[in-house]
Protein backbone atom coordinates (compact mmCIF):
# COMPACT_ATOMS: atom_id res chain seq x y z
CA UNK A 1 0.00 0.00 0.00
CA UNK A 2 1.61 3.39 -0.98
CA UNK A 3 0.08 6.44 0.14
CA UNK A 4 -0.93 8.65 -2.47
CA UNK A 5 -1.37 12.86 -2.59
CA UNK A 6 -2.56 15.14 -5.54
CA UNK A 7 -2.84 18.87 -5.70
CA UNK A 8 -5.51 20.48 -7.83
CA UNK A 9 -3.53 23.91 -8.49
CA UNK A 10 -6.56 26.25 -9.66
CA UNK A 11 -7.01 30.04 -9.09
CA UNK A 12 -10.13 32.35 -8.58
CA UNK A 13 -10.40 35.93 -9.03
CA UNK A 14 -12.35 37.68 -6.68
CA UNK A 15 -15.20 40.10 -7.44
CA UNK A 16 -14.44 43.38 -4.91
CA UNK A 17 -17.36 46.16 -5.26
CA UNK A 18 -16.47 49.52 -5.74
CA UNK A 19 -12.82 49.35 -6.40
CA UNK A 20 -11.27 50.38 -9.56
CA UNK A 21 -8.04 48.25 -8.82
CA UNK A 22 -8.06 45.04 -11.17
CA UNK A 23 -9.10 41.84 -9.16
CA UNK A 24 -5.73 39.37 -8.84
CA UNK A 25 -6.35 35.79 -8.84
CA UNK A 26 -6.32 33.78 -5.26
CA UNK A 27 -4.70 30.63 -6.10
CA UNK A 28 -6.50 27.41 -4.73
CA UNK A 29 -5.12 24.12 -3.50
CA UNK A 30 -7.75 21.59 -3.70
CA UNK A 31 -5.82 18.28 -1.75
CA UNK A 32 -6.62 14.79 -1.88
CA UNK A 33 -5.48 11.94 -0.07
CA UNK A 34 -3.11 10.97 2.45
CA UNK A 35 -0.61 13.93 3.77
CA UNK A 36 2.41 12.43 5.48
CA UNK A 37 6.07 12.66 5.71
CA UNK A 38 5.75 10.38 2.27
CA UNK A 39 3.29 12.56 0.42
CA UNK A 40 3.70 16.11 1.94
CA UNK A 41 6.88 17.62 -0.38
CA UNK A 42 4.13 17.45 -3.39
CA UNK A 43 2.10 20.31 -1.47
CA UNK A 44 5.18 21.72 -0.30
CA UNK A 45 6.20 22.13 -3.83
CA UNK A 46 2.69 23.68 -4.82
CA UNK A 47 2.70 26.43 -2.01
CA UNK A 48 6.13 27.52 -3.10
CA UNK A 49 5.34 27.71 -6.47
CA UNK A 50 2.29 30.07 -5.58
CA UNK A 51 4.72 32.02 -2.97
CA UNK A 52 7.18 32.46 -6.35
CA UNK A 53 4.44 33.60 -8.67
CA UNK A 54 3.78 36.02 -5.85
CA UNK A 55 0.73 35.09 -4.06
CA UNK A 56 -0.08 36.61 -0.82
CA UNK A 57 -3.54 34.45 -0.08
CA UNK A 58 -3.62 30.56 -0.71
CA UNK A 59 -6.40 28.66 -0.40
CA UNK A 60 -6.25 25.20 0.55
CA UNK A 61 -9.43 23.07 0.45
CA UNK A 62 -9.17 20.22 2.41
CA UNK A 63 -11.79 18.59 1.82
CA UNK A 64 -11.14 14.89 0.68
CA UNK A 65 -7.53 14.52 2.94
CA UNK A 66 -8.27 11.72 4.49
CA UNK A 67 -4.97 11.91 7.22
CA UNK A 68 -2.70 13.95 7.94
CA UNK A 69 0.50 13.91 10.24
CA UNK A 70 2.94 16.19 11.99
CA UNK A 71 4.94 16.48 8.92
CA UNK A 72 1.43 17.94 7.02
CA UNK A 73 1.03 20.29 10.10
CA UNK A 74 4.79 21.00 9.88
CA UNK A 75 3.97 22.33 5.83
CA UNK A 76 0.88 24.27 6.66
CA UNK A 77 2.32 26.13 9.54
CA UNK A 78 5.46 26.75 7.19
CA UNK A 79 3.16 27.91 4.43
CA UNK A 80 1.22 29.95 6.76
CA UNK A 81 4.41 32.00 8.04
CA UNK A 82 5.39 32.64 4.88
CA UNK A 83 1.85 34.02 3.33
CA UNK A 84 1.64 36.46 6.64
CA UNK A 85 5.01 37.65 6.18
CA UNK A 86 3.61 38.94 2.45
CA UNK A 87 1.04 40.63 4.47
CA UNK A 88 -1.49 37.39 3.47
CA UNK A 89 -2.80 34.75 4.98
CA UNK A 90 -3.59 30.75 4.31
CA UNK A 91 -7.00 29.86 4.17
CA UNK A 92 -8.09 26.46 5.34
CA UNK A 93 -11.37 24.65 4.00
CA UNK A 94 -13.75 21.71 4.42
CA UNK A 95 -11.62 19.99 7.05
CA UNK A 96 -12.92 15.92 7.35
CA UNK A 97 -13.13 15.61 11.16
CA UNK A 98 -10.01 13.22 11.65
CA UNK A 99 -8.14 16.05 10.09
CA UNK A 100 -9.54 18.61 12.17
CA UNK A 101 -9.09 16.84 15.37
CA UNK A 102 -5.41 16.53 14.35
CA UNK A 103 -5.65 20.15 14.43
CA UNK A 104 -7.04 20.59 17.37
CA UNK A 105 -4.74 18.22 19.56
CA UNK A 106 -1.96 20.75 18.42
CA UNK A 107 -3.86 23.93 19.00
CA UNK A 108 -3.46 25.00 15.34
CA UNK A 109 -7.54 25.67 15.24
CA UNK A 110 -6.57 28.56 16.91
CA UNK A 111 -4.05 29.63 14.66
CA UNK A 112 -5.34 29.05 11.34
CA UNK A 113 -8.13 30.54 9.63
CA UNK A 114 -10.67 27.58 8.70
CA UNK A 115 -13.60 27.89 6.90
CA UNK A 116 -16.91 25.31 6.70
CA UNK A 117 -16.67 25.18 2.76
CA UNK A 118 -14.71 26.39 -0.09
CA UNK A 119 -17.23 29.04 -0.95
CA UNK A 120 -17.15 30.60 2.68
CA UNK A 121 -13.25 30.30 1.78
CA UNK A 122 -13.22 32.21 -1.30
CA UNK A 123 -15.51 34.49 -0.16
CA UNK A 124 -12.76 35.16 2.51
CA UNK A 125 -10.18 35.36 0.39
CA UNK A 126 -11.55 38.05 -1.46
CA UNK A 127 -11.24 40.41 1.39
CA UNK A 128 -7.15 39.82 1.58
CA UNK A 129 -4.09 40.89 -0.45
CA UNK A 130 -3.83 38.70 -3.75
CA UNK A 131 -0.53 38.77 -5.17
CA UNK B 1 -7.88 -13.67 24.63
CA UNK B 2 -4.97 -12.07 23.37
CA UNK B 3 -4.34 -12.38 19.28
CA UNK B 4 -0.68 -11.12 18.29
CA UNK B 5 0.49 -10.25 15.00
CA UNK B 6 3.30 -8.65 13.33
CA UNK B 7 4.25 -6.62 10.39
CA UNK B 8 8.04 -6.38 9.16
CA UNK B 9 9.19 -3.20 7.36
CA UNK B 10 12.08 -1.53 5.89
CA UNK B 11 12.26 1.90 7.73
CA UNK B 12 11.15 3.89 4.88
CA UNK B 13 8.83 6.79 4.34
CA UNK B 14 6.69 5.01 1.41
CA UNK B 15 6.22 2.15 4.14
CA UNK B 16 4.09 4.75 6.74
CA UNK B 17 0.71 3.62 4.88
CA UNK B 18 1.18 0.05 4.82
CA UNK B 19 1.89 0.39 8.96
CA UNK B 20 -0.86 2.79 9.55
CA UNK B 21 -3.09 0.30 7.76
CA UNK B 22 -1.72 -2.66 9.42
CA UNK B 23 -2.39 -1.11 12.99
CA UNK B 24 -6.26 0.22 12.17
CA UNK B 25 -6.95 -3.20 10.86
CA UNK B 26 -6.18 -4.21 14.60
CA UNK B 27 -7.54 -1.41 16.27
CA UNK B 28 -10.98 -1.92 13.92
CA UNK B 29 -10.67 -5.66 15.42
CA UNK B 30 -10.74 -4.56 18.92
CA UNK B 31 -13.41 -2.52 19.03
CA UNK B 32 -12.23 1.36 17.97
CA UNK B 33 -14.65 3.85 16.22
CA UNK B 34 -13.09 6.14 13.09
CA UNK B 35 -11.90 8.72 15.32
CA UNK B 36 -9.62 6.77 17.87
CA UNK B 37 -8.54 4.49 15.28
CA UNK B 38 -7.44 7.41 12.85
CA UNK B 39 -5.41 8.68 16.21
CA UNK B 40 -4.07 4.93 16.39
CA UNK B 41 -2.48 5.67 13.13
CA UNK B 42 -1.16 8.51 13.88
CA UNK B 43 0.95 7.69 16.70
CA UNK B 44 2.12 4.50 14.66
CA UNK B 45 3.12 7.10 11.77
CA UNK B 46 4.58 9.65 13.80
CA UNK B 47 6.80 6.79 15.51
CA UNK B 48 7.84 5.34 12.68
CA UNK B 49 8.60 8.34 11.32
CA UNK B 50 10.60 9.34 14.27
CA UNK B 51 12.82 5.93 14.17
CA UNK B 52 13.28 7.01 10.31
CA UNK B 53 14.32 9.84 10.48
CA UNK B 54 16.24 10.16 13.77
CA UNK B 55 17.35 6.50 14.50
CA UNK B 56 18.35 5.28 11.48
CA UNK B 57 18.48 8.82 10.15
CA UNK B 58 17.99 7.59 6.25
CA UNK B 59 20.52 4.77 6.56
CA UNK B 60 18.66 1.37 5.80
CA UNK B 61 17.26 -0.49 8.50
CA UNK B 62 13.79 -2.65 9.82
CA UNK B 63 10.66 -1.60 11.68
CA UNK B 64 9.24 -4.44 13.47
CA UNK B 65 5.82 -3.78 14.24
CA UNK B 66 3.82 -5.83 16.62
CA UNK B 67 0.25 -5.73 17.60
CA UNK B 68 -1.41 -7.40 20.71
CA UNK B 69 -5.19 -7.51 20.19
CA UNK B 70 -7.33 -8.26 23.45
CA UNK B 71 -11.14 -7.39 21.56
CA UNK B 72 -13.27 -5.12 23.46
CA UNK B 73 -10.59 -4.44 25.90
CA UNK B 74 -7.34 -2.93 25.03
CA UNK B 75 -4.40 -2.31 21.89
CA UNK B 76 -0.68 -2.73 22.50
CA UNK B 77 1.69 -1.89 19.99
CA UNK B 78 5.35 -2.44 20.28
CA UNK B 79 7.35 -1.05 18.00
CA UNK B 80 11.12 -2.32 17.63
CA UNK B 81 14.41 -1.13 15.48
CA UNK B 82 18.01 -1.18 15.60
CA UNK B 83 18.91 2.06 15.65
CA UNK B 84 20.75 5.16 16.90
CA UNK B 85 18.81 5.74 20.10
CA UNK B 86 16.10 8.68 19.84
CA UNK B 87 15.58 10.11 23.21
CA UNK B 88 12.48 12.14 22.90
CA UNK B 89 13.25 13.97 26.58
CA UNK B 90 16.01 15.60 24.34
CA UNK B 91 13.50 17.30 22.33
CA UNK B 92 11.86 20.27 23.79
CA UNK B 93 8.18 19.49 24.65
CA UNK B 94 5.46 20.70 21.98
CA UNK B 95 3.45 23.46 23.56
CA UNK B 96 0.51 24.86 21.80
CA UNK B 97 0.61 28.01 21.26
CA UNK B 98 -2.18 31.17 20.72
CA UNK B 99 0.12 33.30 18.54
CA UNK B 100 1.47 32.11 15.07
CA UNK B 101 4.91 33.43 15.96
CA UNK B 102 5.28 31.47 19.22
CA UNK B 103 4.80 27.91 17.76
CA UNK B 104 7.78 25.73 17.67
CA UNK B 105 7.40 23.26 15.27
CA UNK B 106 9.86 20.71 17.25
CA UNK B 107 8.12 17.91 19.28
CA UNK B 108 4.96 17.82 17.49
CA UNK B 109 5.26 14.05 16.62
CA UNK B 110 6.17 13.27 20.36
CA UNK B 111 3.23 15.54 21.21
CA UNK B 112 0.92 13.61 19.22
CA UNK B 113 1.57 10.18 20.27
CA UNK B 114 1.07 11.48 23.62
CA UNK B 115 -2.16 12.72 23.38
CA UNK B 116 -3.09 9.83 20.91
CA UNK B 117 -2.32 7.15 22.99
CA UNK B 118 -2.61 6.34 26.90
CA UNK B 119 0.44 5.14 27.65
CA UNK B 120 3.63 5.61 25.80
CA UNK B 121 7.13 3.77 27.11
CA UNK B 122 10.55 3.75 24.96
CA UNK B 123 13.21 1.65 26.16
CA UNK B 124 16.48 2.17 24.38
CA UNK B 125 19.02 -0.65 23.89
CA UNK B 126 17.44 -3.82 25.04
CA UNK B 127 19.82 -6.40 25.39
CA UNK B 128 18.94 -8.90 22.06
CA UNK B 129 16.13 -6.69 20.90
CA UNK B 130 17.26 -2.66 20.27
CA UNK B 131 15.04 0.09 20.95
CA UNK B 132 11.34 -0.65 21.97
CA UNK B 133 8.60 1.58 21.95
CA UNK B 134 5.46 0.20 23.55
CA UNK B 135 2.12 2.08 22.99
CA UNK B 136 -1.26 1.08 24.90
CA UNK B 137 -4.59 2.37 24.02
CA UNK B 138 -7.60 1.29 26.53
CA UNK B 139 -11.16 0.58 24.79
Amino acid sequence: MIATLNVRELTFTPVMEQTDKAQKPIPIMQVSGRLDASTVSILERALLRAFSLGAKAIVIDMGEVTYISSSGLRVLLTARRQARERGGDILLCALSPNVRDVLDMVGFTALFSICSTLDDAKQMAGHLPAT
Amino acid sequence: MTSTRQLVVPAQHDQLARLASFVGAAAIEVGFGDAQVNRIELAVDEACSNIIDHAYRGAPGVIRLTVEIESQRQLTIILVDQGTPFDPDRVPAYAPCTSLDEVKIGGLGIHLMRQAMDDVCFEFNVPGIGNRLTMIKHL
